[in-house]
């Protein structure tokens, strides 16, 4: 069974050296692809340097279209099973088999920043936002997520197949990724995880952008109508 | 309306009509757009000379102020043509897309064979 991780990666050359060798010595059998999305500060250099896969796209389509792109890749090789890890250092990679056991029950796997009582700090706004966000897949998916954004998730065969064409582009694309394999009736579960600080690079989220994409959450959500979950 | 505005709108559409043709021959614009365009020229020309079709429509439409019946007919096509605009926008932002896809595959493809 061949597995790959797929790490979208914009401006990360600071970090993604050691994101990359903790991965390999780890897991030394598995595929690292890093998809550069338009980085100018020779991300891509590092990869190859590395000796990963590396996709590297001409300017810079947001972390949905990256991730896309590696679901592509995956599919086109023939990949059984992908986990999506960042690039800027903040999910432990000593999680990585916890997630991976996970999909031997389920057909996509999400590891959960808050299912347990752990040290993640958020902000007001961000909290907020994320209450809201779980209450909106909640009324959706009929499942009780508990960390909708996270970006430590885990897909099997056929959600890589799906994702490859049906990845959502636009910013909150976890959120709509969850709700799209939710409608197309794959089984999605969560675990929790421990997550570190970043070790560099800027967060990619910004709070007066929050209101323009939670508006277009919405209307994701009212155009899509609720399909039956399959058995 | 007084005949100078007339006079005007006439000479306006007109120009339109030239500046459309010209860009279609410099293939500055696509044909399928100076299609609509064209008729709206024409038809921008075809009332000045004759703003006897516009009074005439807008007494059968009971349209007290005849101006308000040109206005309406203005907003509402340049409204779906800024629908229009959107959708085509849509369409052509998922083409790059895939295409930006296509691209950073092949690459990768490339390099690997080197």
């Amino acid at each position: 069974m061949e597995t790959a991780a797929i790490i979208p990666a914009f401006n990360e050359a600071e970090s993604l050296p050691n994101v990359i060798s903790e991965i390999r010595g780890l897991f030394p059998d598995h595929l690292i692809i890093v998809v550069d999305d338009g980085s100018t500060d020779g991300t891509s250099d590092i990869a190859k340097e590395f000796g990963c896969v590396c996709l590297s796209m001409p300017f810079n389509l947001g972390i949905g279209g990256a991730l896309r792109l590696g679901f592509r890749y995956c599919m086109d090789r023939g990949i059984d099973c992908a986990y999506q890890f960042d690039a800027d250092g903040q999910h432990d990679p000593t999680q990585i088999s916890s997630l991976l056991s996970e999909l031997e029950h389920s057909d996509m796997a999400v590891g959960s920043r808050f299912a347990t009582d752990c040290s993640y700090e958020v902000g007001q706004s961000r909290k907020a936002a994320m209450n809201f966000l779980r209450f909106l897949v909640r009324i959706y998916t009929g499942q009780r997520f508990t960390d909708t954004s996270s970006g430590f998730r885990a897909f099997r065969k056929p959600v890589i197949k799906l994702f490859a064409k049906e990845y959502p582009v636009e910013y909150m694309d976890s959120v709509e990724a969850l709700l799209i394999a939710s409608k197309n009736g794959f089984k999605i579960s969560e675990i929790p995880v421990k997550m570190r600080e970043r070790s560099a690079g800027q967060p990619s989220n910004r709070n007066f952008r929050l209101i323009y994409y939670f508006l277009r959450l919405l209307i994701v959500l009212l155009a899509s109508t609720h399909k039956k979950k399959k058995d | 309306m007084s005949s100078s505005t007339h006079i005007l709108i006439a000479v306006l559409a007109l120009g339109a009509l030239f500046l459309i043709v010209r860009l279609v021959r410099l293939k500055a614009l696509k044909a399928k757009y100076s299609i609509l365009w064209l008729t709206v020229g024409t038809a921008l020309a075809v009332i000045s000379a004759v703003p006897q079709i516009l009074d005439w429509t807008a007494e059968k439409l009971d349209i007290w102020y005849q101006p308000t019946l040109f206005l309406l007919l203005a907003i509402g096509f340049l409204l779906l043509l800024a629908m229009h605009f959107s959708y085509e926008l849509s369409r052509i932002e998922n083409r790059i897309r895939i295409l930006v896809e296509e691209i950073s595959l092949l690459k990768e493809k490339l390099e690997k064979d080197d």
